[in-house]
C-alpha cells in the first residue's frame, strides 16, 4: 500500500535506527516475519537445553515446529534482543520462544501453562498443526 | 583519685597498704577505667591529677596481646634500668602482704610512678601492666630509701622470681601456641576455598548455607500453616459447610500452593541444590522427587480414584491434565537430560587421562560452572508445572470435589512425612545401615534424579 518512494524513506529510517541503536524494529519485524511463515515457529538457540525441551514437547504432540536457531543467525544477536523486549525484558533467557500462527504464545512457561490448561491443542488445531 | 606522692612520701609498709586498700576498694574501678583508655591510646601516662613521670612519659606504647595472669610484681633483670628503683623494695612488700589471685595489688604509692604497673582485675590493664612493670622493676635488692632487706623480704622475692619466670615461660607457650594455629587457619582456609571450588557441587552448604536454612524455616512455616488448612477442609467437608464457606477454604488452599511455590522460586535463585536434591524435604518425599518437588502426574493418578464420583466431563478434563503433566514432564525432563549430557562434556574436557593444563582445566570448570546456570530454570518450569496442574484441577472439580482433592493432597504428603519419622525411628540393626543413608542423599546430588521412584538408591 506504501507507494515505492514512502517505502524507501520508512527502510531509510529503519535503516537509521538500526545504526543508531543497534537492535530495531528491522529487526522484530524480522522475528514476526519469520514467525507467521510457519503454523508453529521456536525461535532457539542450539545449545540451549529449555530449548531442546520445547522442541521435544512439540514433537511428542505431533507437531512439527519450524525452528529457528539463532546462534546460526548472522543477526541473532539483535533478533535475541528483539525477543527479549517481546517477552518483557528482565533477565529471562530470550529463548525459547514460541509463535503459533504467527501470535506469540511466549516463553517455556507460558507453553507449559497454556498445555495443562488445555488452550494450546486448540491453538494448534485453529493454527492447523494438529489434525485430530 | 589519690593524691600523688613522690617517692620518699611513702614510709612504712602498713600505712601504704591501708591506703593502698582504701584506693582500690573506693576508686579503683573508675581509675582503671581511665588507666585502660589511657593505655589503649599509648597516651604516656594518665590524664589525672596524677603526675606524669619519666616512667610514664618514657614508656613506649605496647600493644599487648597477651591474656591476663595475675600479675606478680618481680625483679626483672638488674639491667632493665629505670629510673623508679626508689619504691621497688616496698613495692614488692605490698603486693606480697596483700597476695590474692588477680585481686589488686598496687599501693598508692605506686600511682606516683609506677600506674601502669598496677595489677587489677581487668585483663587489658593486665596484660599492659605486665609488660610494663617487667621493665620498670628494677631487680634491685637495694632500696634507695636504705630499707632492711628483711630474709622474709628475701623469700618473697625468690618467689616472685620464680613466679615471674613461670609466667614468662607461659607467655612464651602461649604465643607458640597462637602463631601455629595462626598457621593452622591459614591452612585451613585455604584447604575450604580449594574443596569449595572441587567440593561445592556436592555438597552445596557453603556459602548458600544461610540461604537453606532460611528457605527451611519458612518452609516448615509453611508446612504448620498447611496442616491448619488440611484439618478446616475436612471438618468443613464432615459439616457439610455450604459451597461459599467451603470455596472460601478451598481459595485458601490454592494461594498457599502459590506461596510455596514462590518461597521455591526465591530459594532456587540463591540454591537452586538445596531445592533440586530436595534437602527441605523428608526422605520418604525424596523417594518420589521430581526436579525439586512432586510428579503432577503421578499425583493426579494417586488421588483420582479418590475423587469419586466425578461426572464424565471431569473424568475427560482430569484424564487430560494427567496426558498433558506427563507430556511437559517428559519434556522437561528430556531437557535436563541434554543438560546432563552437556555439563558432563564440560567436565570431561578434552582429556581425562592426560593430566589436563591448569589453564584448560579451569577454562572447563569455569564454562561448566556457568552451565548450572541453568538448572534454575528447570526447576522453575517443574514448579510451573505443578502449579498450573493444582490450578486446572481447581477448575475441572467442583467446590465440594476441589475440597476432597485439596484435602487427599494434604493427607498424602503428611502421611509420606510421617513414613519418614517412622522410618527415622525404626529399630536400627546395626549402624551401617544408617551411614547408606547420605551417601544415598550424595548419590541424588550428583545423578539427577530420573523418572520414576527410588531415583537416588
Amino acid at each position: 500500500m506504501q507507494s515505492q518512494a514512502a517505502a524507501a524513506v520508512e527502510e531509510e529510517e529503519w535503516g537509521y535506527l538500526r545504526a543508531a541503536r543497534g537492535t530495531t524494529m528491522y529487526e522484530l519485524e524480522r522475528v514476526e516475519r519469520l514467525a507467521s511463515e510457519s503454523a508453529v515457529v521456536i525461535f532457539s538457540v542450539s545449545s540451549c537445553c529449555m530449548c531442546h525441551a520445547v522442541k521435544r514437547l512439540f514433537c511428542s504432540m505431533g507437531v512439527s515446529p519450524t525452528v529457528v536457531e539463532l546462534d546460526e543467525d548472522p543477526r541473532g544477536k539483535e533478533m535475541e534482543r528483539a525477543l527479549s523486549r517481546l517477552l518483557g525484558g528482565g533477565s529471562a533467557p530470550a529463548v525459547p520462544v514460541v509463535f503459533i500462527g504467527g501470535k506469540l504464545v511466549g516463553a517455556m512457561d507460558r507453553v507449559m501453562a497454556a498445555h495443562i490448561n488445555g488452550t494450546l491443542v486448540p491453538l494448534l488445531k485453529e493454527a492447523g498443526a494438529l489434525w485430530l | 583519685m589519690a593524691s600523688n606522692q613522690g617517692e620518699g612520701d611513702h614510709t612504712g609498709l602498713p600505712n601504704n597498704q591501708l591506703m593502698a586498700t582504701n584506693f582500690f576498694d573506693q576508686e579503683g574501678a573508675a581509675y582503671f577505667g581511665e588507666l585502660e583508655e589511657a593505655l589503649m591510646h599509648g597516651v604516656a601516662g594518665i590524664t589525672s591529677d596524677q603526675d606524669k613521670t619519666s616512667f610514664c612519659t618514657s614508656r613506649p606504647p605496647t600493644l599487648d596481646i597477651f591474656p591476663s595472669w595475675p600479675i606478680r610484681f618481680q625483679q626483672v633483670s638488674k639491667t632493665e634500668g629505670s629510673t623508679d628503683s626508689g619504691s621497688v623494695q616496698n613495692t614488692i612488700s605490698q603486693m606480697d602482704s596483700e597476695e590474692s589471685p588477680g585481686s589488686r595489688k598496687a599501693s598508692s604509692e605506686l600511682f606516683g610512678k609506677q600506674k601502669e604497673e598496677m595489677a587489677s582485675d581487668s585483663p587489658q590493664t593486665n596484660q599492659k601492666l605486665k609488660t610494663q612493670e617487667k621493665r620498670r622493676l628494677v631487680g634491685s635488692t637495694s632500696d634507695k630509701d636504705g630499707k632492711a632487706v628483711d630474709p622474709k623480704t628475701l623469700k618473697r622475692l625468690a618467689q616472685n622470681r620464680e613466679a615471674a619466670k613461670k609466667s614468662r615461660l607461659r607467655k612464651k607457650a602461649y604465643i607458640q601456641q597462637l602463631e601455629s594455629s595462626r598457621i593452622k587457619l591459614t591452612q585451613l582456609e585455604q584447604d575450604l576455598q580449594r574443596a569449595r571450588a572441587q567440593g561445592m557441587f556436592l555438597g552445596g552448604c557453603g556459602t548458600d548455607g544461610n540461604v537453606s536454612s532460611v528457605f527451611d524455616m519458612e518452609y516448615s512455616r509453611w508446612l504448620d500453616e498447611g496442616c491448619k488448612n488440611t484439618m478446616e477442609l475436612r471438618q468443613g467437608l464432615e459439616v457439610h459447610l455450604p459451597d461459599a464457606d467451603l470455596r472460601a477454604i478451598v481459595d485458601k488452599c490454592l494461594t498457599h500452593y502459590d506461596q510455596l511455590f514462590q518461597l521455591k522460586a526465591t530459594a532456587a535463585k540463591l540454591d537452586v541444590f538445596h531445592i533440586i536434591t530436595g534437602m527441605w524435604a523428608t526422605p520418604a518425599e525424596r523417594c518420589f522427587l521430581w526436579m525439586g518437588g512432586f510428579k503432577p502426574s503421578e499425583l493426579l493418578r494417586v488421588i483420582m480414584p479418590q475423587l469419586d464420583p466425578l461426572t464424565e466431563g471431569q473424568l475427560v478434563g482430569l484424564y487430560n491434565l494427567q496426558q498433558s503433566s506427563q507430556q511437559a514432564e517428559e519434556a522437561l525432563f528430556q531437557g535436563l537430560e541434554q543438560f546432563q549430557h552437556s555439563l558432563a562434556n564440560t567436565v570431561a574436557g578434552d582429556s581425562l587421562i592426560e593430566s589436563a593444563n591448569v589453564g584448560t582445566y579451569t577454562g572447563h570448570m569455569a564454562v561448566a560452572v556457568g552451565k548450572f546456570a541453568n538448572l534454575e530454570g528447570f526447576v522453575r518450569q517443574a514448579d510451573n508445572l505443578r502449579q498450573q496442574s493444582l490450578h486446572q484441577m481447581h477448575r475441572i472439580l467442583t467446590i465440594r470435589q476441589a475440597a476432597r482433592c485439596f484435602l487427599a493432597i494434604g493427607e498424602y504428603h503428611s502421611r509420606l512425612r510421617a513414613l519418614s519419622s517412622l522410618w527415622a525411628s525404626r529399630p536400627r540393626e546395626n549402624l551401617m545401615n544408617e551411614s547408606a543413608l547420605p551417601v544415598t542423599t550424595e548419590l541424588q546430588i550428583v545423578q539427577q534424579p530420573v523418572d520414576g521412584h527410588f531415583s537416588g538408591f
